[in-house]
């Protein structure tokens, strides 16, 4: 057969018969040209390999969107929800204690409400920076792990794409000087 | 593949009696293939990522229609198909004006992401035939047949543009690829 009859792109593509395959490759074996046109296309696909998948910017928002959403318990988990329980506590705790309990009590001096006032606010912020604080080391410790891990796959990427390169090269200049006679002497 | 194609088949079967749980996770499933599929055919992230919500709509809406459940992967990239160029023709336009910028071929002695960059400037200079033929081959790895069906024309007229496609980017891509480790 000549080297019309073989269909490369197709080869490249994984589009043939395993019957077929296997003429192509014993065609390939013998035929120098051939063989430099299947090199360069596996070095185009290969290139083409090097365009990774991104991931979506935002999720496909659709209706009724329960899949993603936390359930019940988790909500107690929330930063928000736990800085409205300290507030609410707080609040409670303060009206318990700041309760008339006698009528000695009633004709003592009359209550300090910007003091109980700035007490509360005192509580309020510091519940609200602890929960930040927190929040924010969890974030930070979130996002080291998947720096680490997104360094890790991009040096196991590099260094296959390297290997690969190196071998489709050594591949070519072999054809290359096959083809052109250097280094037969 | 054979484990994932049959769930697949479940949530589409769950789907279909109502279950949009279940058709959600189909959604987290698929979206990014289709959003990547969307962004490198019409060149532009937010016009992709507005077709990939229409596409699942849509998809939602046919699924009842859907005769085998086997074909789904198929029959979303075609429903994508559709949406994309009919997008691309409401713009076509006013599409060139508001392309991404596309990158210069990059030099010798070039990093993966300048590599990448290539690919990305080459797949640009492909015609949209082209283009979405080299991206459901390629990168989505349908077969010739399937992908006349999500296309809606003939083998060959696939392989053609599938095969002028990948001549255009050899003659690009493979010196690039020399360049960047001599």
């Amino acid at each position: 057969m000549s080297c019309s009859s073989y269909d490369w792109k197709a080869y490249a593509l994984g589009e043939i018969d395993p019957g077929d395959r296997h003429q192509a490759e014993a065609h390939a074996a013998t035929c120098p040209s051939c063989r430099e046109e299947l090199a360069t296309l596996r070095l185009t696909l290969d290139a083409m390999s090097t365009l990774r998948e991104e991931e979506i910017p935002r999720r496909i928002a659709f209706v009724s969107d329960k899949v993603f959403e936390p359930r019940w318990w988790n909500g107690f988990m929330r930063p928000s929800f736990a800085a409205a329980a300290v507030i609410a506590a707080a609040i409670l705790v303060h009206g318990w204690m700041m309760r008339p309990v006698s009528s000695i009590d009633a004709a003592a001096p009359s209550i300090d409400t910007a003091a109980i006032q700035s007490r509360i606010d005192a509580a309020v912020t510091k519940a609200v920076a602890e929960i930040q604080q927190r929040q924010a080391q969890e974030t930070a410790k979130v996002l080291a792990v998947a720096e680490q891990h997104f360094a890790e796959q991009r040096q196991a990427d590099l260094a296959t794409a390297g290997y690969n390169l190196d071998l489709l090269r050594k591949e070519l200049n072999t054809m290359y000087a096959l083809n052109t006679g250097a280094g037969i002497r | 593949m054979i484990f994932r194609e049959v769930e697949d088949r479940d949530l589409i079967a769950k789907a279909r009696r109502g279950d949009v749980e279940a058709y959600n996770l189909l959604v987290s499933r698929w979206e990014k293939r289709i959003f990547n599929y969307l962004w490198r055919l019409v060149s532009n992230r937010e016009d992709a990522l507005d077709v990939s919500q229409d596409v699942f709509l849509k998809v939602y809406q046919s699924l009842p229609k859907l005769d085998d459940p086997a074909r789904f992967p198929g029959w979303l990239f075609r429903i994508a198909h559709n949406e994309a160029f009919s997008m691309l023709r409401r713009r076509r336009p006013e599409s060139e004006l508001t392309h991404e910028p596309r990158t210069p071929p990059p030099g010798p002695g070039l990093l993966p992401i300048e590599l990448s960059l290539a690919v990305q400037s080459a797949l640009g200079r492909l015609t949209e035939d082209q283009r979405e033929a080299v991206l459901l081959k390629v990168y989505q790895g349908f077969k010739f047949e399937e992908m006349a069906e999500i296309l809606g024309c003939p083998v060959s007229t696939i392989k053609s543009r599938l095969y002028t496609a990948l001549d255009l980017l050899k003659t690009t891509l493979a010196p690039t690829m020399l360049r960047g480790e001599s």
